[in-house]
């Protein structure tokens, strides 16, 4: 089958460079065949009320961490907000 | 005989007695560090506060206070578990200077128990991959062999323990990424069930495969490492209760008794001959020493692979979007507006393996694809489960291979992701059920290069496979997981 | 031109008062300063993981049976998959094949004529951070306190046929979610907000025409709107001959018009699937009914039993029961019996409704308890004082926290309802004031008023008016 990887890039926010394109196609192509390969099973995915998880307390706690701590890591930051380019005509 | 040669139960006795110190031990393991790492590449990050934990540690033992059986052993961290203040790459440019404002709960566990950080493993990109050779950062030698690959995607913490660059280490394990590693690097490596161990702090690769364990030199130090690093945390609504966890001191020595199921799935034409037959003689010295050898069946592990790549990777598309240069990590130099922002810091940031996963489980999830691809994986992995609760009725633990064959020349696969996929192959049908595993040194290749021996339980039956390794390390005499002539 | 049939339906997002986040203990509130109530987990830091508040669940549970639903006691959580800035995981936790509640209906009231939308599901998400433009900065700010707020989104089948019954709608909603007390209902802090699905088809037709879904409604007064502009939009179209494409469209209130914002063909691939961090929801049967025991009598089976057992207006008893405030003084006042749920309707409506508009503060915090005003009206019931003076009183009593007897008693508002005492001052006045007699007689009836006006001034204005009108009439007339 032939994937349309440049639609699927698109999707997962990457760009694959030209010269790369053959041989992501390529590879793409043969993962694809290798995973299409799976028996067809007549069931439907059902819920299993045995998997069931515990729930959170309704509780507020005190910030553990502070405002610099946390935007510590961001790549741009400006007045205590992460900084991006503009999302706004 | 040196400190770091020793195995994490044999230090805890000598500083109990105390014949040594935390930090004479720490210092011991940092000497072979560096006399090694050049060589190995196990590392990507050295703490330098381990000495600061170590001598907490001895100053604990001269007020005589009550250990931990852990407390002064050094444990390397595969550079995928959050550590706070120190920092946690994933082996990727996209991470290579992220500092975690957090601990991951296994951290917490672990310098509750007094164990000291030596440092931040090595791995494949975001724990996508076989070889470790996915690493932004740098590669990785098998200490048995310095042209192979270590095994991964946890091949720093494998190779660690091998040249006794730490003495235990902690991985992760999606799709074997710690039993293939340490099947390679002739050390013990256990993949707990899933939910045994908190995945708090783990940096997702699949959310619903991936399962944080142990790297030894023996039985008993991973079992030591589990009991200290499993139990439900509030903090990870996957993570279960698990009751009776004392696994180090329950461990029995004999197998006499044990059901052991053989599945013929796991020794086809793909399997090298030689790592067959290295498993087959561990069976039948298994069945000598009294355990009982049952043929089974598990009839869809040939769809395993597929199956695992479309889950793994799906997830994977998800887990991995956040990063797009905007509240941490790597973001491109020049970008005209948000969509050329977000695709140039993610075509840089992540390599090639990465980008293929996402763009794997991106198309297997995208409208028209879902049933055919994502909701029929899902359904093949109940019938995975399925298949592996019966065989549990017949046996007590399933033996098989733990990889196809002994390491590969650093190289040799890398420009064919199929081929590097096949090295799962033994793995990744443990992943998809849940279930726990450990691979254990099991001969070696005419090469002189190990091959791993894979006990597979039945959920939350870490006993009965620590058990059975252990007794299977009794009859070995003990493994020589240490890399000679380094 | 062809008479045409508006069909809307309608996605309600309501952010829940829980006192925690989602899938965070962080705080859920508004208004704080930039990325102060946050977490790694809600920052969507690598390696955190969501646990669900169990208190969203029940919230959603509480509205689905206020809204007549099934509740699927087994359900699961599904990622929706998008980039923006303001999703920091770059997916959205959400339900999507699996909602907590689904297959309900919600009975309206529009021009006193009952109607029945449906209600598809409801389902718990989480909220998304907030962008921050400012023309003086060439980029966008992001502030995640908002991410991981939990919302309920209530979808309605596309039941509705006007923008009046969307309002209705909409109206019912927000006092249903105030009376079972699962959100603040504040609309200028965006804690309720739709997106508006209009097509419109030719009046008889029975296929749906292709629909546009309008996002950024902000306001049930811009839902109304947007219906109005984006159905006349579409007349318009069809009339000249064209076609309606599927899009989604941003409504912009303060041009009053809506923009297209994408095709259809660059629809969003959400790539939803479950969320692997999360195992599945399981409600027993018991506290699902306990839930159900804990839904206070809602607005239309208020304004039933306001119309059918009180005689009020279907328009007075909606305007009550539809504010809970309103409703809670009613009913307490009505159940004290001492004095017509008429007057005490009337007066909430009047000159409670007016202080409360005007001054912005509930009635419920003021010291006008259902007492006082039980009290107040009875005294006018029975004339002690006259309306004017009530409301003097009503006035004193919010502001001085005072019993309206005590008042009337200080102000001296008692009216003189003495038959005594009426008598002889009407007819003392109609001694003094001869002239106006005799100009009644000849046909002034204006002088009525006038000698009304002086026997009140006479009395220093205690006399009951009434009972002088009647007498000062009833001696001219003889």
């Amino acid at each position: 089958m032939s994937i349309d990887i440049k639609h699927i890039a698109k999707l997962s926010r990457l760009r694959i460079e030209d010269e790369k394109l053959a041989k992501f196609e390529k590879d793409m192509e043969n993962i694809v065949a290798m995973v299409d390969r799976l028996p067809d099973i007549e069931d439907e995915l059902t819920l299993d009320p045995s998997d069931a998880m515990p729930l959170r307390e309704d509780k507020a706690v005190p910030n553990k961490f502070t405002r610099d701590e946390l935007i510590a890591n961001a790549p741009e930051v400006q007045a205590g907000c992460l900084v991006v380019p503009k999302t706004v005509e | 005989m040196k400190l770091y040669e020793k195995t994490a139960a044999e230090l805890s006795e000598m500083l109990r007695n105390k014949e040594c110190s935390a930090l004479e031990i720490l210092n011991d393991v940092n000497d072979r560090i560096n006399d090694v790492e050049g060589k190995v590449g196990a590392y990507v990050t050295l703490n330098e506060k381990a000495a600061e934990s170590a001598r907490a540690v001895d100053e604990a033992i001269a007020r005589g206070e009550e250990l931990h059986p852990l407390a002064g052993i050094p444990i390397g961290i595969k550079d995928n578990i959050s550590t706070k203040g120190l920092r946690t790459t994933c082996s990727s440019r996209m991470l290579e200077n992220y500092v975690p404002p957090f601990n991951a709960t296994v951290i917490d566990k672990v310098n509750d128990a007094g164990m000291v950080i030596t440092g931040k493993m090595n791995m494949d990109e975001f724990a996508m991959g076989s070889s470790t050779e996915t690493s932004y950062i740098h590669l990785t030698h098998n200490p048995h062999n310095l042209e192979c690959v270590p095994g991964g995607s946890s091949g720093g913490s494998a190779a660690a323990v091998a040249a006794g660059e730490a003495i235990v280490t902690l991985g992760s394990d999606t799709g074997g990424s710690i039993r293939q590693p340490a099947a390679l690097c002739g050390v013990v490596g256990m993949k707990p069930t899933y939910g045994s161990v908190s995945r708090y702090g783990l940096v997702a690769f699949a959310s619903s495969l991936d399962q944080i364990g142990s790297f030894g030199k023996s039985v008993k130090d991973v079992a030591m490492v589990q009991s200290a690093i499993c139990g439900y945390d509030k903090m990870d609504a996957t993570s279960a209760y698990v009751e009776n966890t004392d696994y180090a001191a329950n461990l029995r020595d004999s197998v006499r008794g044990l059901k052991i199921g053989v599945p013929a799935e796991y020794f086809g034409d793909g399997i090298d001959d030689d790592a067959k037959g290295s498993v087959y003689s561990a069976i039948k010295a298994l069945e000598a020493n009294g355990a009982e050898i049952r043929k089974i069946s598990l009839p869809s592990t040939e769809f395993a692979i597929n199956t695992y790549y479309i889950i793994a990777s799906a997830e994977a598309s998800s887990n991995l979007a956040r990063f797009d240069g905007v509240k941490y990590g790597y973001r491109a130099k020049d970008y005209d507006g948000l969509t050329d922002m977000y695709e140039k810091t993610r075509s840089e940031g992540f390599g090639d393996e990465v980008k293929r996963r996402i763009m794997l489980g991106t198309f297997v999830l995208s409208s028209g694809f879902y049933d055919a691809y994502y909701k029929k994986a899902k359904l093949v992995q109940r019938k995975i489960s399925n298949e592996f609760s019966q065989a549990f009725k017949e046996c007590d633990v399933i033996a098989t291979p733990t990889v196809p064959a002994s390491a590969f020349k650093i190289g040799e696969n890398i420009g064919d992701p199929l081929k590097m996929y096949y090295s799962d192959v033994c793995t990744v049908t443990v992943n998809i059920a849940g279930l726990p595993a450990i691979s254990l040194p099991c001969g070696k290749s005419k090469d002189g290069m190990p091959f791993g021996l894979q006990f597979i339980g039945s959920k939350f039956a870490e006993q009965t496979i620590l058990d059975a390794a252990y007794g299977y390390e009794k009859i070995c005499g003990g493994f020589d997981s240490l890399a000679k002539n380094l | 031109m062809k008479e045409y049939e508006i069909v809307v339906g309608l996605e309600v997002h309501a952010e829940l008062n829980t006192e925690s986040k989602i899938y965070c203990n962080c705080r859920n509130a508004f208004g704080l300063e930039v990325n102060t109530q946050v977490c790694p987990i809600c920052m969507g830091m690598p390696g955190t993981l969501p646990t669900l508040n169990e208190k969203v669940v029940d919230y959603a549970i509480k509205m689905g049976h206020a809204l007549n639903c099934k509740i699927n006691s087994v359900c699961k959580q599904d990622r929706k998959n998008y980039f923006y800035p303001d999703l920091p995981k770059a997916y959205q936790i959400s339900q999507a094949e699996v909602p907590l509640c689904e297959h309900g209906h919600l009975d309206i009231m529009v021009d006193g004529v009952e109607k029945s939308i449906g209600v598809t599901r409801i389902h718990i998400e989480e909220d998304a951070g907030k962008l921050l433009h400012d023309e003086s900065f060439s980029g966008s700010l992001v502030d995640l306190n908002r991410c991981g707020v939990p919302l309920i989104e209530i979808v309605s089948e596309p039941d509705i046929r006007s923008s009046s019954e969307a309002k209705a709608y909409l109206e019912t909603i927000k006092s249903i979610l105030q009376y079972i007390n699962i959100s603040d209902c504040k609309m200028q802090e965006g804690s309720i907000r739709c997106d508006v699905n209009v097509s419109v088809r030719e009046k008889g037709s029975t296929e749906f025409g292709t629909r546009c879904e309008m996002k950024n409604v902000n306001s049930f007064s811009a839902a109304v709107r947007g219906i109005e502009y984006e159905a006349k939009r579409q007349i318009e179209v069809l009339e000249a001959g064209g076609t309606i494409m599927q899009e989604t469209r941003r409504w912009d209130d303060a041009k009053g018009m809506s923009f297209t914002m994408r095709t259809k063909e660059d629809a969003q691939d959400y790539r939803y699937f479950p969320e692997p961090d999360l195992r599945t929801i399981v409600v027993d049967e018991a506290h699902i009914q306990e839930l159900k025991g804990c839904i206070p009598e809602l607005p239309n089976a208020k304004i039933s039993r306001y119309v059918k057992q009180h005689g009020l207006s279907q328009i007075d008893a909606t305007l009550i029961a539809e504010d809970i405030d309103k409703s809670k003084l009613y009913d307490e006042c009505v159940s004290l019996n001492r004095c017509k749920p008429k007057n005490i309707s009337n007066w909430i409506l009047a000159d409670i409704s007016k202080f409360t508009n005007d001054t912005g503060r509930s009635i419920l915090e003021t010291p006008l308890t259902a007492e006082r005003l039980a009290d107040l009206i009875a005294e006018v019931e029975k004339k002690t004082i006259s309306n004017s003076a009530a409301k003097k009183v009503f006035e004193i009593i919010i502001k001085e926290d005072k019993e309206p007897a005590q008042i009337i008693e200080e102000q001296g508002l008692a009216q003189n309802s003495d038959m005594g005492f009426l008598e002889q001052l009407v007819k003392d006045v109609l001694a003094a004031n001869e002239k106006s007699v005799t100009d009644y007689k000849n046909g002034k009836t204006n002088a009525l008023g006038y000698i009304v006006g002086q026997c009140m001034k006479a009395s220093k204005g205690k006399a009951n008016p009434g009972m002088v009108k009647e007498l000062v009439t009833k001696y001219l007339n003889e």
